[in-house]
């Protein structure tokens, strides 16, 4: 792919393909992310979303196709894929942090996958690397106050930017996020997105699927997915109604 | 400096490191006679005897012991629901308008429970003589009393809206009861029912180690004259009638749409109502047949031995007993074994992950663990380690963790993964995962019923005592064989007392665990399950 340019891909889908139990979930499905690039996912409930997301991440091995990752073919034993997922942070739609630590341990699970055993243990003994959690906790607009806080303790918008704060300990080159906008009021969603955005600059990436095609001027780059497929991959300026309309035509499936 | 404080994930693993204390006390206590020994037990476990004089007579056994698990369970059964009923507050209340009776009859029966059903076989044994119905009645009167603590608890613990308005309805109490809260309960009994039917066979075995018949005494008298293929016959048979029946149990409960083990919320019998009652006919000619063929007559069993002429009561020799040690052995080797048992199933699960034939050890491990009763265990192990309360502890500690180690990998299946996922996505390493991700949300629901084993440890503390210098126990059993009532009785009270404390202990530390638990904890039903685990 020599002809994007001369910046090295973050990630490249070489048509994927995810069965599913009737119909396939994702089916030749081609896509590659720079660096700096923002890019919206849209697309009908259904239509492969979450599964296009979770192949990204590693959580699904597709069954066809090759995932590339800073152009090296996806890893193949369990330690070189843990090495590349170590730079690919997701932003789940449950958050999943853990409920039972405290935010700054919460933080510092971000750093799990370079940490060894020792320093593992001792954050859940110890307040460790106070001033790098203190300052991603400043960067995201929350009170350093939070960091001895379980995280069962905080609000639903603290939440967000907590697991935020976790993809930036995590030094995460690629963002995935799913949905993340889901279930926020209009304020909130707006802040969310502000930060997603702000936080993709180059050399970071960032992949968010969305069911908001209103926001779609935000990103540089529009995906739309339908039934597994891609329907269209434009800049938000290339974008036409009918475009759209097709996407999200007579419900979910044909 | 601040202090360290351990958070939630450390927590299951901080008793494991009861390890370290442990690994150094052992050299001085191996005497290292008997390695030749277990070499040969652990080599014989590939080649057990198949000759048919052998296995016919460890299949008899086997069959025996089954009998009497199952007619001490349907006996237990029956009368602990009796009890049950008749011990809960809200039908007595329903019938009578007073509730005192049910606070009484509860009180009572919290003496057969304390004891625990080796000690009810012994002494059962020097009344009754040797028959099967003595191991019958073992089990049944302790396990009665259990199942009627549980009933009364869930009785008393079920929504009474429908019962009001059935009664203002103008109901007859009986009726009403039996129409408003039989349903909710029918579930929760036949699930509870199930795990003390596994109870009843590890109880069973337990008591023909000790003379009682079936196969513990076959298992018995082969490890005492070293014959360790014959043993193993009798091992194997066992591991697979217990494997059985739990998969049987296992499957009941999911065809019946009964809760699971770790989580014992609402669940209704629903349309299998009829195919449950056939099995519950079924069961009763079963249970008939099984009487007869193992011997139960009871007319004729009724006859009590006489006793050998008892010696005047000399209570200052009883009092002169050395009690703060007696005492403080047992609870230290309850402490022991179950440290050993709540901190050893993480930590092996920990060290298991990621899954793959580690699994299957694992689980094979556990199985031994619950087959093999603990005084066998600790008859092996003294072939190299001196008698005492450590020796007693290992014994514990293994079946325990045995029991643990199964509820904990059945939790870890069913409960929510996402915090794990999503640290694996990030790279993390398997182990670590599971550390961060699982056992945080695990802590306080296992912790708590870390602290209710714990209870049932003290109460089975007595069964070791046959290896010697371990407290009350082997105090007990030597009153025991020895018809020194006066110091059997007092023996017997202090055993009681200390296990209705740790009893009362053990429920705050429960309530306490389950009063912090977050309402999305992955085994938020576990703790309100956790007083239907009883065994």
């Amino acid at each position: 792919m020599a002809d994007h340019g001369l910046e090295r891909a973050l990630l490249e889908l070489r048509a994927i393909a995810v069965p599913g139990r009737r119909r396939p979930r994702l089916q030749g499905v081609s896509l590659v992310l720079r660096p700096g690039e923002r890019v919206a996912l849209l697309g009908p409930s259904g239509a492969g979303k979450s599964t296009l997301l979770a192949v990204a991440n590693g959580l699904i091995p597709p069954s066809q196709g090759s995932v590339h990752w800073l152009g090296e073919p996806r890893g193949l034993t369990p330690h070189r894929l843990r090495r590349q997922q170590a730079r690919i942070g997701t932003l789940w739609q449950d958050l999943r942090l853990v409920e039972e630590l405290t935010v700054q341990q919460n933080l510092n699970a971000g750093r799990l996958a370079v940490w060894g055993w020792p320093r593992a243990v001792l954050n859940l003994l110890l307040p460790l690397d106070t001033e790098a959690c203190t300052a991603a906790l400043q960067r995201l607009d929350l009170d350093p106050q939070l960091l001895g806080q379980p995280v069962s303790a905080l609000s639903g918008g603290q939440r967000q930017r907590v697991a935020l704060a976790r993809l930036l300990r995590q030094e995460a080159l690629l963002l995935l996020a799913d949905e993340p906008l889901a279930s926020l009021d209009p304020r909130l969603a707006d802040g969310l997105l502000d930060l997603l955005l702000a936080e993709a600059a180059a050399p970071r990436g960032l992949l968010l699927s969305l069911h908001r095609p209103d926001l779609a001027h935000r990103f540089d780059r529009v995906l739309g997915l339908r039934d597994g497929q891609l329907l269209f991959d434009l800049s938000p300026q290339q974008l036409e109604r009918q475009q759209l309309a097709a996407l999200y035509a007579g419900g979910a499936g044909p | 400096m601040r202090l360290p404080r351990p958070a939630a994930p450390l927590w299951v693993l901080l008793p494991a490191l009861v390890l370290l204390p442990l690994l150094l006390l052992l050299p001085a206590i191996s005497h290292g006679g008997g390695w030749g020994l277990v070499g040969d037990f652990a080599a014989a476990a590939l080649r057990p005897s198949l000759e048919p004089l052998v296995l016919g007579s460890a299949l008899e056994g086997l069959a025996i012991t089954v009998a009497m698990a199952l007619l001490g369970w349907a006996a237990s059964l029956g009368l602990g629901l009796l009890l049950g009923v008749a011990s809960s507050q809200l039908v007595w209340h329903t019938c009578g308008g007073v509730a005192w009776p049910a606070q009484l009859i509860r009180r009572l029966l919290a003496l057969p429970r304390s004891i625990h059903e080796l000690i009810w076989g012994l002494a059962l044994l020097q009344l009754l003589g040797l028959q099967p119905l003595v191991a019958v009645l073992a089990i049944a009167i302790p396990f009665a009393a259990l199942v009627a603590r549980v009933v009364s608890d869930q009785l008393d613990a079920l929504p009474v809206a429908a019962l009001e308005g059935l009664r203002s309805a103008g109901a007859r109490p009986a009726a009403a009861l039996l129409t408003a809260l039989g349903p909710p309960l029918l579930p929760q009994l036949l699930s509870y029912g199930g795990y003390r039917l596994e109870c009843a066979l590890r109880s069973a075995t337990l008591l023909g180690v000790f003379g009682l018949g079936g196969l513990g005494t076959e298992l018995r008298l082969t490890l005492q004259s070293l014959a360790f293929r014959e043993l193993w016959t009798g091992l194997w048979l066992l591991l697979v009638a217990m494997l059985l029946l739990e998969q049987l149990l296992g499957g009941l409960r999911r065809r019946w749409a009964m809760p699971e083990r770790l989580n014992l919320g609402r669940a209704s019998v629903g349309h299998r109502g009829r195919e449950l009652l056939l099995a519950g006919l079924a069961l009763i000619p079963l249970l008939v047949i099984l009487g007869w063929w193992i011997g139960i007559a009871p007319a004729s069993d009724w006859r009590w031995q006489p006793l050998p002429p008892l010696a005047a009561a000399d209570w200052p020799a009883v009092a002169a007993l050395p009690w703060a040690r007696l005492v403080g052995n047992t609870v230290l080797m309850t402490l022991l074994a179950a440290a050993l048992a709540v901190g050893l199933a993480p930590l092996l699960l920990l060290l298991a992950q990621p899954w793959g034939w580690t699994r299957w050890l694992l689980q094979g491990l556990w199985a031994l663990g619950r087959l093999w009763p603990p005084p066998l265990t600790a008859l092996l192990l003294l072939f190299v380690l001196q008698p005492g309360v450590l020796t007693g502890a290992l014994a514990l500690g293994f079946h325990n963790l045995g029991v643990l180690g199964r509820l904990l990998l059945e939790s870890n299946d069913h409960g929510q993964r996402g915090a794990e996922q999503a640290l694996s996505c990030a790279g993390t390493g398997p182990r670590m995962a599971l550390l961060y991700g699982r056992f945080s949300g695990l802590a306080r629901p296992y912790l708590a019923y870390g602290a209710y084993r714990t209870d049932v440890i003290l109460r089975e503390s007595v069964v070791v005592g046959l290896v010697g210098a371990t407290g009350l126990g082997s105090q007990l059993m030597e009153a025991l064989s020895a018809f020194a009532t006066d110091e059997l009785l007092a023996l017997l009270l202090a055993y009681a007392l200390l296990t209705l404390v740790g009893e009362e202990l053990s429920d705050r530390l429960r309530r306490q665990l389950r009063g912090g638990a977050r309402p999305l904890s992955p085994g938020p039903a576990a703790a309100t399950a956790l007083p239907l685990l009883q065994g």
